[in-house]
């Protein structure tokens, strides 16, 4: 009870700050410099028509290569702890079958939604969308596959070749910029190409596409350790 | 009008925090420390969102010339990005923690968790 | 040269190859990890090469072809170069450590080590706060990784405790991060540092938020349990990385964000540091567990550390070389100390006794004790002494007290230690010795005097590390391996060599204190060759405080004064606790010494006043309001040397206990180091008021009271090397009084006292001490009727008695007689009737001396003591010519001194020393027909009683006794014990151990506190994030109520 007391006025406190951030808060009317700087030139420098994808490959890409570290870092540690000592055991329960639904809707589903994904991370620069929810896309497959069939296994080997070869090439397209362009995953290693067209803003697109398959691997390796736990 | 946004945003935090400090049940603070992600990730969006402007993507509705005039800051929506997966991959981390510790000690509550101390 | 990205892409490109790599390759992969890690290290160090030696200007790095602030760019100067060296050098030595770990656990691990690294260096580099976001993340999440690499199972809880501390950071960060951008238009920090203005028209709160959150990575006060748990349970690798690698990111990356704040925040900075510090360091003192401990001085490190970094604008172009000097030997001592822990099997404080039977290993071990204290020469002295001085320049002397007294608590207990490690009982198989372990550890020992080399170059105060005695002392420990006998005969011949070098340089007061203390120290050291074995240890221990003595008897410079001062004391707690029972004593000892070191410290800090390589002799320019404050501190701390009462406590035990030929160094030499400060003091400073208090005249009483009370408490001593120690109490009370009388003679006579205590006090504690050696004990009523078998320590002792009770004809009574002078020419009465009353007390202790250990009746078990070994007798009778000569001669040696102290006292009151008589305005005083005088009336009287018993019978011992009865315990009828029994009873009032009672009341007190307020870490994991909150939300109210 006094900890709820305590915790109350304690976040009373926090809140009188975020009220105090609320009231003090003014939308602004213009772009700011970064902003605007953003609005003027990602067509013409980079020639990507999304710019929010512009600035999570290109601008911003140092972070965009962080998270995907973070994904991977977590789908490792997890996959870390997870193998750690793990016993073979039977499993305790009978699981109950799948019903036909689910079955038959996953069979039908697994490959449109597979396409979905890849559509969505190959399109990132120039459509709402991108590699990471294009990989959230492709992962929820694998998902839709283990609740139809919690036994089921995919092969760590795959996975971890994918996660390897996809972030190997994030980071080799990097230093390509590095070398060839402005400096470290700088997109214009390739030709800007046609605005608004599949094959244009450089590399950011294969750059995606990784990221896109790199999420989906790393958020599938996720799930199949956690489905795994379900074994012992 | 703009505000409310980013009001839900410091609720959902607000309301997340006291989820998370007054619960035992780890998996029940995972679930709190979500939703006061969601509150972060509202704010960061309501931060860059501009009235009567349409999303950062060029196109016919919206060509290059007047982007400046057209479009909201496209800045926070990046970063919203990476801090959605950042938080999902703490959650991740959180949760493995939890079935490990559940496997240790045979139960989730928090204070049950006290080797170390002073 | 290789851009600093590749750091981050060697690191990360590693980590995602390792997966490509089939599970059974762990040594492919285990070679891809050190390769990776290598070569970040060698990019780190080739722009470190080029920053320091090439003078290459910091360069930016862009990345995305695109300038700032519109993408992310990456800084890389020195400071940036040298932690990423230090980042990459860690992970390298994690990895080599945990070799057998990364085994078992597989490439994962070895990839989230990978990530870890290259995480912080990310956090060095990045200019962009998003990006340093990103890279904190990353950190935190890899450490939730390689926590779990611990084989402690209580690791799996402190994880999940940082986990739910770092989410509540991650949304403070976000929310104040994004309103920050909101406020400036830019991410970029130099933006955010420009717009400043514009930031905190609307957006001081959200800097708030975002400095709290960097600041609770750095683990403040209360918001830091989660961090013990972690040092406490993980891997000890991993620990060291935790401290040395994440702690240092993280100050960095508070520094960058501080940039942005400004000059405003910096007091909020130093405010949350300094806290952590003291409150740390108190929690630190109840600690048995070694790992807790070592995470509560990381702690405690980092909170100095950015306590310094509040300081910065103070501290102008010195920051980076006071900051990065805390900071790097903060890293190396805590990596080194946590690598050593795993080599230790068990956790108290106490198993750490393993170590003693490898001399390396504790050499390590103190190399990083000396280091995190910042003892010379090491990096934090030198940084040490910039931030007292920037401080007291600048007026911040509570703050500078602060951190005095917190280091002061920190050198406390990691002494401690250190006497546990030397003195406990050796657990059996207490080590779990590893080749490759102990190589990674002893690697930081040789980065730690690489780091004391170069902050020695870097400082503008000259290279302790050229110093020629100290390199000497040094020199001993390679030769460690040598016998004994041979190191004796080299340190003797370093003494006297040094000394016949230099003394043509010194001025008659130096020459003194020289000859006292260096052909003085090669005179007792010739008891030495006594020891058989190689005695490990003593020699580079002895030699470091003669290298001490010798670099403070030539000091210029207050700053080469206190390194000497530091040296000699570090030498001297050795020394001291060596001795079998001393482990409390030299404990005792180096806290009063440290703690009047500090004192000295701040003195001279306040009277610089800024100036740089601030001369002794400037000491007397220092003006009002300043001057009487810097005399206190000074004086205090000289005679916390001297043990002037109220500071006494140390002194007994520490003499005591120590070995036979290592009290006399310390009694008779050591002590004479607070003489020489107090002189060097009085002569420059001169008199002083303080509150219109005549400092001299308190210093006139603490003397005449301390010669009262030590020459008090000597009479009821039992244990002979005590009654000495207390008898040096009261000797040096003398000196203090003499001194303070701040007259011509006054000033001659504690010149005699120096060369006569020397003397004499050696010569008894060596004569005492073979005793103890031959009998097997201390306690003068087991001892008894040994003048027949000990003939020569009988003699040594009886002069030396003589010489210091100050009876006719030997020099003691000179020094009475100059003191005598003094006194007629001073107008202090009551401390004068004290001083009178001290005199005959110290007969009554050294009648002692003499009755009970050589008269009286022998005792049984003591019928086959041998005279004492030939090494120890020697130099007592050196003792006895040399103080027969300087009785004879006195004028030899004073006369140029009292002719160099003339011009202090415009020549008045001066002795006139011709011929062999020695004339005052009050009488005259002739040694040698004294001695003559003297010499006749005893030869007559011995004749006379010859004569007088040519025909007696020679009795056995017991005859007279067993005339009667036959005793039943014949020890009994020599009357020893308790002997002034009636004038304890008289007098004991006087002897009550209330400053005893006062200083072990502050331990305790300390202690309890300690233990009561560290219940507040209950181990809760939400806890710990409700002490977050609410540290937030405190430092809302007390500072943005202020703002």
């Amino acid at each position: 009870m006094i900890r709820r007391f305590a915790v109350f006025l304690l976040l009373l406190g926090l809140g009188a700050i975020f009220a105090d951030l609320l009231l003090g808060y003014t939308p602004s009317e213009e772009l700011n410099l970064t902003a605007r700087y953003y609005a003027e030139h990602t067509a013409q420098d980079l020639g990507a028509a999304n710019i929010v994808t512009a600035i999570v490959v290109t601008y911003r890409g140092l972070d965009t290569l962080g998270e995907v570290t973070v994904l991977f870092l977590t789908a490792t540690i997890i996959g870390m702890v997870l193998a750690r000592g793990r016993k073979h055991r039977a499993l305790q329960r009978q699981l109950p079958a799948a019903g036909e639904l689910l079955t038959t809707g996953s069979r039908l589903l697994v490959p449109l939604i597979l396409l979905l994904g890849v559509y969505v991370f190959v399109n990132g620069h120039l459509t709402p969308g991108g590699g990471f929810q294009g990989g959230a896309i492709v992962a929820s497959a694998a998902l839709l596959l283990l609740l139809t069939d919690p036994l089921k296994r995919f092969s760590h080997r795959l996975i971890a070749v994918m996660e390897a070869v996809s972030g190997l090439f994030f980071i080799g397209l990097g230093v390509l910029g590095l070398v060839y362009a402005g400096g470290f995953l700088d997109s214009r290693v390739l030709p800007n190409g046609a605005f608004g067209t599949l094959f244009s803003a450089g590399v950011m697109p294969i750059i995606y596409s990784f990221i896109g398959l790199k999420v989906g691997a790393e958020f599938t390796s996720m799930l199949t350790h956690l489905a795994e736990t379900e074994q012992s | 009008m703009d505000w409310i946004a980013m009001a839900t945003g410091f609720i959902l935090i607000l309301m997340g925090l006291y989820g998370a400090l007054t619960n035992r049940n780890i998996l029940r603070i995972i679930v709190s420390f979500s939703v006061a992600n969601t509150g972060v990730n509202l704010v960061l969006v309501a931060v860059g969102y501009m009235r009567g402007r349409t999303a950062p993507i060029l196109d016919e509705a919206v060509p290059m010339t007047d982007a400046v005039t057209r479009i909201i800051d496209p800045l926070p929506q990046a970063l919203v990005l990476t801090a959605i997966v950042i938080g999902l991959g703490v959650t991740a981390l959180m949760l493995t923690y939890a079935y490990k510790l559940y496997e240790e000690k045979g139960t989730l509550d928090i204070s049950k968790c006290r080797d170390l101390k002073w | 040269m290789v851009s600093p990205l590749y750091i981050i892409a060697v690191g990360l490109g590693a980590a995602f190859l390792l997966g490509l790599l089939p599970e059974k390759w762990q040594r492919a992969a285990y070679g891809v990890t050190l390769l990776a890690l290598a070569l970040m290290g060698w990019i780190a160090g080739s722009w470190l090469w080029a920053f320091a030696l090439q003078g290459a200007a910091p360069v930016e790095i862009f990345t995305a072809g695109t300038q700032p602030p519109f993408a992310i760019n990456f800084r890389v100067g020195l400071a940036e170069a040298s932690l990423a060296l230090l980042m990459a050098l860690t992970g390298l030595h994690a990895a080599l450590y945990m070799r057998d770990t990364l085994f078992k656990q597989g490439r994962r691990a070895m990839a989230v080590l990978l990530i870890f690294v290259m995480a912080t260096c990310g956090v060095i580099f990045t200019r962009d706060l998003f990006n340093l976001f990103v890279f904190m993340e990353l950190v935190v999440i890899s450490t939730g990784g390689l926590v779990l690499l611990s084989a402690d199972r209580r690791a799996l809880g402190a994880g999940l405790k940082y986990l739910i501390v770092s989410q509540l950071v991650s949304i403070l960060m976000l929310v104040g991060m994004v309103f920050a951008y909101h406020a400036t238009g830019t991410l970029n920090i130099d933006g955010m540092a420009a717009a400043q203005a514009d930031l905190f028209k609307g957006g001081a709160l959200a800097f708030f938020l975002m400095l709290m959150a960097v600041l609770a990575e750095l683990k403040p006060f209360p918001a830091n349990g989660w961090g013990l748990d972690i040092y406490e349970s993980a891997h000890p690798a991993f620990a060291a990385l935790f401290s040395a690698a994440t702690g240092a990111a993280t100050v960095y990356a508070a520094d960058k964000l501080l940039l942005i704040g400004g000059a405003q925040w910096l007091p909020l900075a130093s405010a949350i540091g300094i806290v952590t510090f003291v409150v740390a360091n108190i929690f630190a003192l109840v600690q048995d567990n070694d790992r807790r401990l070592l995470g509560y001085s990381s702690i405690a490190q980092v909170g100095l550390i950015l306590t310094v970094i509040g300081q910065r604008d103070l501290l102008g172009e010195q920051y980076y070389f006071v900051a990065g000097g805390i900071l790097l030997a903060h890293a190396v001592a805590k990596a080194g100390l946590f690598w050593l822990s795993g080599l230790v099997a068990a956790r108290g404080l106490g198993d750490w006794a393993a170590l003693r039977g490898h001399p390396v290993l504790v050499f390590a071990f103190v190399t990083f004790i000396a280091l995190l204290v910042g003892l010379p020469p090491f990096p934090g002295f030198y940084a040490k002494w910039e931030l007292a001085h920037a401080l007291a320049a600048n007026g911040q002397l509570w703050l500078l007290g602060l951190i005095l007294f917190g280091a002061l608590l920190e050198a406390a207990y990691l002494f401690r230690w250190f006497g546990y490690v030397l003195k406990r009982e050796q657990p059996q198989a207490g080590l779990l010795l590893q080749a490759i372990k102990e190589d990674v550890a002893l690697s930081a020992v040789v980065v730690a005097w690489l780091l004391a080399y170069l902050w020695g170059e870097l400082s503008g105060q000259g290279n302790l590390l050229h110093a020629i005695p100290l390199l000497f002392a040094l020199l001993f420990l390679p030769l460690d391996w040598l016998p004994a006998k041979l190191k004796n005969g080299l340190a003797i011949a370093g003494l006297v060599g040094w000394f016949y070098l230099h003394y043509p340089s010194y001025d008659a007061l130096q020459l003194i204190f020289a000859a006292v203390m260096l052909p003085g120290g090669a005179i007792i050291l010739l008891a030495s060759f006594q020891t058989q074995q190689r005695r490990v240890g003593f020699y580079p221990a002895a030699m470091l405080m003669f290298a001490g003595l010798a670099m403070l008897i030539e000091a210029k410079t207050s700053f080469a004064f206190f390194a000497a001062w530091e040296l000699l004391t570090v030498g001297s707690y050795f020394l001291i606790l060596r001795g079998k029972h001393s482990e409390p004593h030299a404990l005792s000892y180096i806290v009063f010494s440290l703690g009047g070191a500090f004192l000295m410290l701040a003195g001279f800090a306040l009277a610089a006043q800024g100036v740089p390589d601030f001369k002794i002799a400037a000491l007397a320019q220092v003006a009002e309001p300043f001057a009487p404050w810097v005399f206190a501190l000074l004086a205090i701390g000289f005679m916390t040397k001297t043990a002037a009462v109220g500071v006494h406590i140390w002194l007994p035990g520490a003499h005591a206990e120590a070995e036979t030929d290592v009290s006399p160094l310390v009694s008779g030499i050591l002590l004479k180091a607070g003489l020489f400060g107090l002189f060097v003091l009085l002569m420059t400073m001169g008199k002083q008021q303080l509150y219109g208090v005549e400092l001299t005249h308190v210093m006139l009483w603490i003397g005449a009271i301390s010669a009262l009370i030590g020459n008090l408490l000597a009479i009821f001593q039992e244990d002979a090397k005590r009654l000495l120690a207390y008898s040096s109490i009261g000797q040096m009370g003398y000196a203090l009084f003499g001194l303070a009388m701040m007259n011509h003679l006054g000033w001659l006579m504690a010149l005699m006292f120096v060369i006569n205590h020397y003397i004499y006090k050696s010569m008894l504690f060596l004569s005492v001490g073979g005793v103890a050696k031959r009998t097997g004990t201390r306690d003068m009523y087991r001892m008894g009727g040994l003048i027949t078998l000990m003939p020569l320590s009988f003699i040594a002792t009886l002069i030396g008695i003589i010489a210091v009770s100050g009876v006719p004809p030997l020099s003691g009574f000179g020094g009475r007689w100059i003191f005598y002078n003094a006194i007629m020419t001073a107008e202090y009465r009551l401390p004068m009737v004290i001083i009178f009353l001290a005199g005959p007390i110290a007969f009554l202790y050294l009648f002692r001396l003499i009755h009970t250990i050589f008269l009286g009746q022998l005792k049984d078990e003591l019928r086959t003591v041998k005279e004492a070994p030939f090494w120890i007798v020697l130099p007592q009778m050196i003792f006895v010519v040399a103080l027969l000569v300087f009785a004879l001669i006195p004028g030899m040696a004073l006369r140029h001194v009292d002719a160099y102290l003339a011009p202090f006292f415009g020549g008045q009151n001066g002795l006139d020393w011709a011929g062999l008589t020695i004339t005052s305005e009050f009488g005259y005083w002739s040694p040698v027909s004294i001695m003559l005088i003297i010499g006749v009336i005893f030869a007559t009287l011995f004749a006379w009683l010859l004569f007088v018993n040519r025909r007696a019978q020679p009795v056995k011992q017991f005859n007279i006794v067993f005339a009667g009865e036959r005793p039943f315990r014949p020890e009994t009828t020599h009357f020893a014990w308790n002997f002034f029994a009636p004038y304890r009873k008289a007098l004991g009032f006087l002897t009550q151990p209330l400053v005893t009672i006062f200083w072990e009341t502050l331990t305790e007190l300390l202690h309890s506190a300690a233990d009561i307020l560290r219940r507040m870490y209950t181990g809760n994991g939400q806890t710990y994030a409700i002490h977050l909150l609410a540290f937030v939300i405190i430092v809302y109210l007390l500072w943005m109520g202020g703002l």
